[in-house]
C-alpha cells in the first residue's frame, strides 16, 4: 500500500504540472467569456479570423502531409531497399531537419527564397510573387501561393525525416522471400499489382502514421506560419497573437472566446490525429515477422542511378536551407547597388549585441540554463513516471498502467501556443509574481518534454531483464545501489537520448517562449532571431546578424544531434 | 542448521504452487530438488531468495527468520538458468560486482577463485566473447566471493552441452564443498542430479519426505 502511494507521487506531480495551469487557464476563460469550451468552439467564427484560421490551418496541414508523404516516400524506399555506403551518415543528415529548431528552419528558408537567393536566382519568386509564381496566383486565383508553397515545401522539409524514420526501417525489414513469392503469382507480375497488393498492405500503417505525425506538427506550426506565411492564419499563430488580449474581463471577449474555443478544438484534432497515429502504430508492431536490414538490402543489391540521384537530391534538399541560411549570415548586400560583400560583421554585432536588449551569446546562456534545468525536471520526472508505470504493470495491474500511460500522452496533443497560453492565463493571473521568476520558462518546456521523455524511457525499462536487478539483489546491492550500478548503466543510451533531444527540444522551443517571456533580458536564442527578424531592415546587417543567430542556435543543436545519433539505436523505426 | 523451511504454502490465485512444504538442510549440504519443468522448482528458490512472498510458513536460515528480510538482506547466492552477467562490464567487472564498495575488494581472493574457476585469462574480456558454460563459471565465482550462507542453483546448466554440463556439474560440487557451503539445486536432470546431490529429493515427494 506503502509502495502503491510512492508510486503515485511522480504520476500526480506530472499530471499536476500539466493540468494545473490548462485547467487554470479554462476556468479563467471561461469566466471571462460566460461560455464553456465547446460553446466557444461554435463562436469561433465571430472572430473575424477564426474561420479562415481553422480552414487554412486544416488545408496547410493535409497538403503538406501528402507532399511530405511524396517526397519522402521514394526517399524511404531508396534507402530500405539497397545497400548504401555511408547510410548512417545519409540517415543522419536527412533526419537533422526534424530536430531542427522551427525559427532556424524559417530563417534557413527566408535565406533560400529571399531577393538575390538561389531561388529567386533561378527565376521563383516565392517571396514577392512575380514571374511564373505570380501568374500562377492570378491563374488559380489563391492569394498569397508563393508563400503557401514556401510553407508546404518548409513543412515538408522539416517533416521528411518522420517517412524515412517510420517507413523505411519496414522497408527494410520486410522479408524478401515475401516479394519473391508474389512475383511468381499471376497477381504480382506487373509493379502496379505488387504495389496494391503487397507493398500498400505491408507499409500502410507506417505511412499512415508518418502521415498523421506531419499533420500534428504542420497543423500546430508557429514560426514557420509567422516568418514563410505572414498574411495567412493558422489557429496557433492566431492564438498566439490573440493570446495577449484574452483572460482579461470586459476586454476584448472575442480574443478569450476565440483562445478558449481555438485551444479546445485543436486539442480535440490534435487527441483525435495522435489515437489514429498511435492506432496504426501499434498494427504496426503486432503485424507480420522481419528480418535483419542487412539481409534485406543484401537481396536489393547495389542503388541504381535513379535511386543515386534521387537521394542525392534529397540530401541537397535536407542541407539547402541550413546552408543558405549559413552563407545569409556573411554574404551582406549593399542597399544601394545590389551588389554583396563577404564579411563577418553580422557574427561580431551577434555576438556583441549591438543591435539587441541581449547579445546571442547571452541569449545562448539563456537557453542553456532553461535547456538544462529543463532537461532535469522532464528526465527526473520522465523516469520515475516511466518507472511508475513499469512497476504497476510488472505487478500485474495492466489496466491502471495502461490508463497512466494513455493520460502520460495527453500533453502531446498540446502545442507550444497552447501550453504558453496555459501558463500565461492559468498560473500567472493566480500567481503573478511567477512574471518575475526568471526560470518561468522551464514550466512550458518541461511540459512539452517530458512525455517525450516517458515514450523514450518506457520502452528501455519494458526491455530491461528483471535478472538483472534480481542479480544485483542477489549480490546484496539495495535498491539504491541497483538504481546507480544496474539501471542507470544499463539504461544509458536512452537515457543520454532523453536528456540530449530534451535539451535540443527545448533550446529551439519556440511558441511558448514567445508568448511567456516579456523580459529581454530573459531572452532565448530563437525568441533573439525573431525580434532581429521583426525589425526594420534599413540598416543592411540586421538580417545577417539575424541569419547568424539562427545559424548559431543551429551549430548547438547539431551538436547535440551528433550526440543522440552516437547513442540511438537503429532498429525498428519511429522518433 | 542451515536451512529450515517449515509450511511453505505459496499460491498464485487459484494456482497453488507451493503447499505446506517442509525442507531441511544441514551445513555444507547439497541437496538437489528434482522435478519436470514448471513444477514450481524456480517459485521455491525465489520464495527463499525472497523475490516472492509466501502466504504462509517460515523459513530459517542458520537460526535467523528471512520472511521480512529483503533479497540483498539474505546473503543468499543465486544462479540463474541464464547466466546474468551485466552488459555494461566485461568479466573483471562482473565479478568485482560482488563488491559494493571498492575499499572491500579482496583483489588476491579474486585472482584464487578466478584461477579456480579456470576464467583467469579471461578477465579483460567482454560478456559477448564468452560461451556459456564459461560463463556460468563467473556468475558462480561472483557468487561465491560474496561468501553466501546458502546457494540457490536454478538449472544453470540446462542450457549447456552435455559434456559442458558433466564437467561444470563436478565443478560446481567441489567447488561448493571445498567451501562447506550448502545448497539447493533443482533441475529435472537425474544425471546432473547425481553428480552434484548429497541427497536428492522428488517434487512431489518434498513435503511428505520431509515432514517424516
Amino acid at each position: 500500500m506503502v509502495l502503491r502511494s510512492v508510486r503515485s507521487i511522480p504520476i500526480l506531480v506530472y499530471l499536476g504540472l500539466i493540468l494545473i495551469p490548462i485547467w487554470l487557464a479554462v476556468e479563467r476563460l471561461m469566466d471571462v467569456t460566460g461560455s464553456s469550451p465547446f460553446s466557444a468552439i461554435l463562436s469561433l467564427s465571430d472572430h473575424p479570423l477564426g474561420s479562415e484560421a481553422l480552414y487554412f490551418s486544416f488545408i496547410q496541414a493535409i497538403l503538406s502531409a501528402i507532399l511530405t508523404i511524396a517526397i519522402g516516400l521514394p526517399i524511404a524506399w531508396w534507402l530500405g531497399r539497397h545497400q548504401w555506403k555511408h547510410l548512417n551518415i545519409i540517415r543522419a543528415a536527412l533526419t537533422l531537419p526534424f530536430v531542427t529548431p522551427t525559427i532556424v528552419a524559417a530563417m534557413g528558408f527566408l535565406a533560400l527564397f529571399k531577393t538575390g537567393g538561389p531561388i529567386d536566382s533561378i527565376g521563383i519568386d516565392l517571396r514577392f510573387e512575380s514571374g511564373f509564381i505570380g501568374w500562377l496566383s492570378s491563374t488559380t486565383g489563391i492569394e498569397n501561393s508563393g508563400h503557401i508553397i514556401a510553407l508546404l515545401l518548409a513543412h515538408a522539409w522539416f517533416n521528411l525525416a518522420l517517412v524515412i524514420r517510420f517507413v523505411e526501417p519496414r522497408i527494410a525489414t520486410i522479408p524478401p522471400r515475401f516479394e519473391e513469392s508474389i512475383r511468381l503469382l499471376p497477381i504480382g507480375r506487373t509493379r502496379l499489382n505488387r504495389a496494391r497488393y503487397f507493398w500498400w498492405p505491408m507499409l500502410r500503417t507506417s505511412i499512415g502514421s508518418a502521415f498523421m505525425f506531419t499533420f500534428i506538427f504542420s497543423f500546430t506550426s508557429f514560426a514557420l506560419v509567422r516568418w514563410l506565411a505572414p498574411d495567412m492564419w493558422t489557429l496557433e499563430a492566431l492564438m498566439a497573437v490573440e493570446g495577449g488580449a484574452a483572460g482579461i474581463p470586459n476586454y476584448r471577449t472575442e480574443a478569450s472566446l476565440l483562445v478558449l474555443g481555438g485551444a479546445t478544438l485543436q486539442g480535440i484534432i490534435l487527441l483525435f490525429a495522435l489515437g489514429l497515429a498511435g492506432y496504426w502504430e501499434q498494427k504496426k508492431a503486432v503485424s507480420n515477422d522481419i528480418v535483419s536490414e542487412t539481409f534485406a538490402r543484401k537481396t536489393a543489391g547495389e542503388p541504381s542511378r535513379v535511386a543515386r540521384i534521387g537521394v542525392s537530391l534529397s540530401l541537397i534538399f535536407a542541407l539547402a536551407p541550413l546552408i543558405s541560411m549559413l552563407l545569409s549570415s556573411v554574404r551582406i548586400r549593399d542597399r544601394t547597388n545590389e551588389s554583396y560583400r563577404w564579411s563577418t560583421e553580422a557574427w561580431d554585432i551577434a555576438l556583441t549585441g549591438d543591435l539587441t536588449y541581449v547579445s546571442a551569446l547571452e541569449a545562448l546562456s539563456n537557453s542553456i540554463v532553461y535547456a538544462i534545468a529543463c532537461m532535469f525536471v522532464s528526465v527526473l520526472l520522465g523516469y520515475a513516471v516511466a518507472s511508475s508505470i513499469h512497476a504497476f504493470e510488472s505487478k500485474g495491474k495492466k489496466k491502471t498502467a495502461m490508463a497512466i500511460d494513455l493520460l502520460s500522452m495527453l500533453p502531446l496533443a498540446l502545442s507550444g501556443v497552447m501550453v504558453g497560453l496555459g501558463v500565461l492565463l492559468g498560473v500567472l493571473k493566480v500567481w503573478p509574481e511567477l512574471f518575475q521568476w526568471y526560470g518561468l520558462p522551464v514550466i512550458p518546456h518541461a511540459m512539452l518534454t517530458t512525455p517525450f521523455v516517458i515514450r523514450i524511457l518506457l520502452p528501455t525499462l519494458r526491455s530491461l531483464d528483471s535478472s538483472y536487478d534480481e542479480t544485483a539483489a542477489m549480490l546484496g546491492y539495495s535498491n539504491f545501489q541497483r538504481f546507480t550500478k544496474v539501471r542507470i548503466p544499463l539504461m544509458k543510451s536512452s537515457l543520454v537520448v532523453a536528456a540530449t533531444l530534451s535539451i535540443a527540444f527545448s533550446l529551439g522551443e519556440f511558441g511558448a517562449s514567445w508568448i511567456l517571456l516579456r523580459s529581454g533580458s530573459w531572452d532565448t536564442l530563437p525568441i533573439l532571431v525573431d525580434q532581429l527578424m521583426a525589425r526594420p531592415k534599413y540598416f543592411e546587417l540586421v538580417e545577417p546578424v539575424a541569419m547568424a543567430t539562427a545559424s548559431l542556435l543551429m551549430m548547438v543543436t547539431f551538436v547535440l544531434f551528433v550526440i543522440t545519433e552516437r547513442f540511438r539505436e537503429h532498429q525498428g523505426g519511429g522518433f | 542448521m542451515t536451512i529450515e523451511i517449515q509450511s511453505l504454502t505459496l499460491s498464485y490465485g487459484e494456482n497453488i504452487i507451493l503447499s505446506k512444504c517442509n525442507l531441511h538442510l544441514s551445513e555444507g549440504e547439497i541437496l538437489v530438488v528434482l522435478g519436470p519443468s514448471g513444477c514450481g522448482k524456480t517459485t521455491l528458490l525465489r520464495a527463499i531468495a525472497g523475490f516472492v512472498k509466501p502466504d504462509s510458513g517460515t523459513i530459517h536460515l542458520n537460526g535467523k527468520i528471512l520472511n521480512e528480510l529483503q533479497p540483498e538482506q539474505r546473503n543468499i547466492g543465486m544462479l540463474f538458468q541464464r547466466p546474468v552477467l551485466f552488459p555494461h562490464k566485461d568479466v573483471l567487472g562482473n565479478i568485482l560486482f560482488a563488491y559494493r564498495k571498492k575499499k572491500e575488494r579482496k583483489m588476491q581472493e579474486v585472482d584464487e577463485i578466478m584461477k579456480d574457476m579456470g576464467i583467469y585469462e579471461m578477465k579483460s574480456q567482454t560478456i559477448e566473447t564468452l560461451s556459456g558454460g564459461e560463463a556460468q563459471r563467473v556468475v558462480l565465482a561472483r557468487a561465491l566471493l560474496t561468501n553466501p550462507e546458502l546457494l540457490l542453483l536454478d538449472e544453470p546448466l540446462s542450457s549447456l552441452d552435455l559434456d559442458v554440463r558433466r564437467q561444470l556439474a563436478m565443478e560446481i560440487r567441489t567447488t561448493l564443498k571445498s567451501k562447506s557451503i550448502a545448497a539447493i539445486h533443482v533441475t529435472h536432470d537425474h544425471e546432473e542430479a547425481e553428480i552434484i546431490g548429497d541427497r536428492i529429493i522428488h517434487w512431489n515427494e518434498l513435503n511428505l519426505l520431509e515432514s517424516e
